[in-house]
């Protein structure tokens, strides 16, 4: 059992995305500006995620190696638009103000980096307690990420107030160029506070190669 | 060869998997869809629209034909069950597109309850002012009478600098209103003496 | 005439895909430590997304809208992209050896750019004509590539220079973007 343990936990801290494996940049920074922002995001990933590697996982003595990747994407890309129904149907203002970044999913790395490094080459179970441990972390890092700038920018968290009435909200945090240097430091935070400076997956060239990146990682462990 | 087989057969297969589920949950959530995005995007501006109402109007929604064959979508509003203002969606031609405006008909006497912008793709900061406060406030209580831009005749002014934006909201207005006519007594009929 | 400029201006600067939009973020910190690379890469966006944005569009105009599967969006466009991806290497491979030469190994790693997929659905929400379409994708694209080029030429300098241990990599990369992002808002007031 033990390796479903390390499973579960290694995207929650030891991989933590997108501090230590640095995937899925994009929603972490767009939909960031405030806590429950992250939070709505973060639950939509896991969902993908999860399902994304059990089904992989099920299907993987099936999928030929040379169209694996298309294969991944339609699995993605189907769970993408569930998502994208039942966000409509059950969370309409969410679905409003994520806009284009819940389709955008899809192309998420962390989907197809986890279902190329993990998912095609683990049972079912392992695959979803992988899925649900980064699913965890990504939630995790984009709610403080979303708490911190809210804090910041707005002078609350979740909605309540938690700055003194007389804090002037910086608007540059909850702005596009907060986003980045928000991030930026935590990132740096995060290297600081590790042992081994938690590099990212070396040579993450583009998305496409931080799953080729990852794998050779996974291999290696 | 039969390698090619199993990837067309494979990649097939998942594709028309996917593609069931999906018909699937779109026919089971398509209904709870057009309910949230009636409830998110005409609420507001049927609280716009209405001034107090205490019923749910985006529930007790009607079809209503009009006498060219169409049909229509009003919402009610209703104060302690009684029947005091309907409202329905026109559009007018704005500077980025169509413009869309509820428009409510308070019942009680000729003039409108007021209106509220659903949906415009105007300049933000310029076009977009239509949807402020200011001039929206302007057509709450307005009689039909010089129902128009101060430059059409009228007594509304317009957002300055949205000339365009301005128009069309006033376009969409005078378009409910000539069908206003017509239709009113379909309209109490639909709504008559049924309060919850 | 004159709308088709202010939809260049407005989509390279104001509304820069990068640094406004937040779209296409991995390979802008992943391509961006040499010229030449983010030169290769951004030449690859450009192409494909301008490629994409048409034939997306008329499958959503041609063959999703007219049979009401307009939920189908993502995932048709996803598989689109992805095809044309394939499709294009094989072409420039076969007609166009110098240019696969220096995009070549870039167009695999693109299916998953969300620049891509992200010009194709924002020229689709925003209800574009096919001509508007086009050019938009063509001009944040090229937003992108000017970015991408900005970004390298300011990390060759950091190559030299002694960053903070934590700081070095990615997080100084993010933090450059943000200060370069904060440089764009100025032309927010240009239009």
């Amino acid at each position: 059992m033990s390796g479903f343990t390390q499973a579960l936990t290694r995207g929650m801290w030891r991989e933590i995305p997108p501090f230590r494996l640095v995937l899925g940049l994009c929603p972490t920074l767009a939909v960031t500006k405030s806590a429950d922002n992250g939070l709505g995001m973060g639950a939509a990933v896991i969902f993908v995620l999860v399902l994304s590697n059990f089904f992989i996982s099920l299907l993987r003595k099936l999928i030929p190696a040379k169209v694996r990747i298309a294969c991944f994407i339609v699995v993605a890309a189907t769970l993408v638009v569930a998502v994208e129904l039942l966000m409509q149907a059950f969370a309409y203002p969410l679905y409003q103000t994520l806009g284009i970044f819940v389709p955008l999913i899809v192309v998420n790395c962390i989907i197809l980096g986890r279902a190329e490094a993990f998912a095609a080459k683990n049972g079912p179970l392992l695959s979803i307690a992988d899925g649900l441990g980064m699913g965890v972390g990504f939630t995790c890092s984009l709610t403080v990420l979303g708490a911190l700038r809210e804090a910041f920018g707005a002078g609350t968290v979740f909605g309540a107030r938690v700055m003194p009435e007389a804090y002037q909200p910086v608007a540059f945090m909850v702005e596009a160029p907060g986003a980045f240097v928000c991030l930026g430091l935590l990132l740096a935070a995060m290297n600081a506070l590790g042992r081994d400076a938690g590099q990212p997956p070396a040579g993450c060239r583009a998305c496409g190669a931080c799953y080729e990146a990852a794998a050779r990682r996974e291999g290696g462990a | 060869m039969r390698e090619i087989a199993a990837m067309l057969v494979v990649l097939s297969a998942i594709c028309g998997a996917s593609g069931w589920i999906l018909a699937s949950l779109r026919e089971y959530a398509a209904p709870l869809i057009e309910e949230q995005e009636l409830v998110h995007v005409k609420g507001p501006a049927l609280r716009h629209a209405f001034g107090a109402f205490d019923n749910d109007p985006v529930r007790e929604r009607r079809r209503v034909a009009l006498p060219d064959g169409g049909t229509l979508l009003v919402f009610p509003a209703r104060k302690g069950g009684r029947l005091s203002a309907v409202a329905f969606e026109r559009f007018g031609e704005g500077y980025g597109g169509p413009l869309g405006v509820m428009v409510g008909f308070d019942l009680s006497r000729d003039a409108l309850s007021g209106i509220g912008i659903t949906t415009h793709r105007e300049t933000p900061g310029v076009g977009s002012r239509v949807t402020s406060e200011g001039f929206l406030v302007q057509f709450q209580g307005h009689p039909f009478a010089k129902l128009g831009l101060k430059a059409a005749g009228g007594d509304i002014d317009a957002v300055s600098g949205a000339t365009t934006s301005s128009t069309a909201a006033s376009r969409a207005v005078a378009e409910a209103l000539r069908l206003w006519g017509g239709i009113r007594p379909e309209i109490e009929k639909a709504f008559a003496g049924e309060g919850p | 005439m004159k709308d088709y400029l202010l939809l260049i201006v407005s989509a390279v600067f104001v509304n820069n895909i990068l640094l406004a939009q937040y779209l296409g973020n991995c390979p802008f910190l992943g391509c961006s430590k040499e010229l030449g690379v983010a030169l290769g890469m951004g030449g690859a966006v450009v192409f494909v997304a301008t490629l994409a944005t048409a034939f997306t569009w008329l499958i959503q105009t041609f063959a999703l809208a007219p049979f009401g599967l307009d939920y189908l969006q993502t995932i048709a466009f996803i598989v689109v992209i992805a095809a044309l991806v394939q499709f294009v290497e094989m072409f420039l491979k076969k007609a166009m050896p110098p240019l696969y030469t220096s995009l070549g190994i870039y167009l695999p790693l693109i299916t998953t750019n969300c620049a891509v997929l992200g010009i194709a659905i924002i020229a689709q929400r925003k209800e574009m004509d096919f001509v508007t379409a086009v050019i938009f994708s063509a001009a944040a694209a090229a937003g992108f590539l000017l970015a991408l080029l900005l970004m390298a030429g300011i990390r060759e300098r950091y190559e030299v220079t002694r960053i903070p241990k934590p700081l070095q990599g990615t997080a100084i990369g993010l933090v450059t973007a943000g200060f370069m992002s904060l440089a764009f808002f100025a032309f927010s007031g240009m239009i």
